[in-house]
């Protein structure tokens, strides 16, 4: 009588497997465009990253701030003249001259002042992701960090875990893969 | 140190609820603030108790708490000081006590920002996402450690 219940067990076995694989299979495909944008795939950084602009190689460390909309840069003696802003980066990190075509122009609202400030695109190395985004140009200079990301840049590429910095560095690869 | 995995992940803008007067706030999610801030109108201070009001469109609650610290903070019209008070908030299901400076926020969309104070050691931030955890926190108030928590009525 033992044989028999064992070989029985043995039977259902099997069948009940497939099925259980099936459900398993069925699930994971229901789940599975659920799953592309989760936070695990996203790569996580530090409230400050090290950033390498391109093509120049000027190495900036940029705050990472989620309640910016936008990112922005520091730009000293900054002009604009026939739609090219000419500014330059602040001592610190070389004085590098740059000339760039202004693409927009953002409004900003504060309590004393309006001011608009010029936008432009600028290429960086952000971990191993070249990005290529657009920054509003300002002298920053009561601030600590030349470079602000904001959430147009972080929005498809990483999650913030402010406990950490400098935990993703640039390592693109030399040729721009745009 | 709690891995990212063991992290809650939260969005750029969260409902939280102040307790113990359950004031739901909409927050900023902000890693570029070094310490949270609340929107605080009519603010007097009188010794070391602020005396101050929410916003009309979250109620107009006004409230009375001690001061446990003062925070210099640079602006483009020069030093100012800030009362820091400590709240209790509830994001998610779990209460929490953190600190918060008071200022008038009236320029900007939250009444409620949440900086790297309050994130590190419990949130990761995902700005693909907003209003991903609804606040759903134990209604029982722990007298013992909130007494100093008091509102005007």
């Amino acid at each position: 009588m033992k044989m028999v219940s064992i070989q029985n067990s043995f039977q259902k076995r099997p069948i009940g497997l497939s099925q259980g694989l099936r459900f398993l299979l069925l699930l994971t495909i229901l789940l599975l465009p659920l799953g592309k944008a989760s936070a695990e795939e996203k790569m996580v950084i530090g409230e400050v990253e090290e950033v390498v602009l391109r093509p120049w190689g000027v190495r900036l460390p940029a705050r990472i701030d989620t309640g910016a909309a936008t990112s922005s840069l520091d730009a000293r003696n900054l002009t604009v003249k026939n739609n090219m802003a000419e500014f330059r980066l602040s001592k610190k990190y070389g004085s590098l001259q740059l000339r760039l075509p202004v693409i927009g122009w953002q409004k900003i609202r504060s309590a004393d002042f309006r001011e608009r400030r010029p936008v432009v695109e600028i290429t960086f190395c952000m971990g191993p992701k070249l990005i290529h985004t657009q920054v509003t140009l300002n002298d920053r200079s009561t601030v600590s960090y030349p470079l602000i990301i904001g959430r147009n840049v972080l929005k498809d590429n990483f999650v913030v875990d402010c406990v950490h910095s400098n935990c993703l560095p640039p390592s693109c690869s030399e040729v721009p893969s745009q | 140190m709690v891995s990212p995995e063991e992290k809650v992940t939260i969005g750029t803008v969260e409902d939280v609820i102040v307790f113990p007067w359950r004031v739901k706030l909409p927050a900023r999610i902000d890693t570029g603030a070094a310490k949270s801030s609340l929107d605080a109108r009519e603010l007097k201070v009188h010794e070391d108790i602020v005396e101050f009001k929410l916003p009309q469109k979250y109620g107009g609650l006004h409230l009375r708490l001690p001061i446990i610290d003062w925070r210099h903070v640079r602006t483009p019209e020069g030093l100012e000081r800030r009362p820091i008070v400590e709240l209790e908030i509830c994001l998610g299901s779990r209460r929490f006590r953190t600190i918060v400076n008071l200022t008038d926020r009236s320029m900007v969309k939250y009444p409620l920002i949440l900086g790297r104070n309050f994130l590190k050691e419990n949130f990761v931030v995902d700005v693909k996402r907003r209003r991903t955890v609804k606040p759903n926190c134990s209604d029982t108030f722990d007298e013992e450690n909130s007494k100093h928590l008091r509102s005007i009525h």
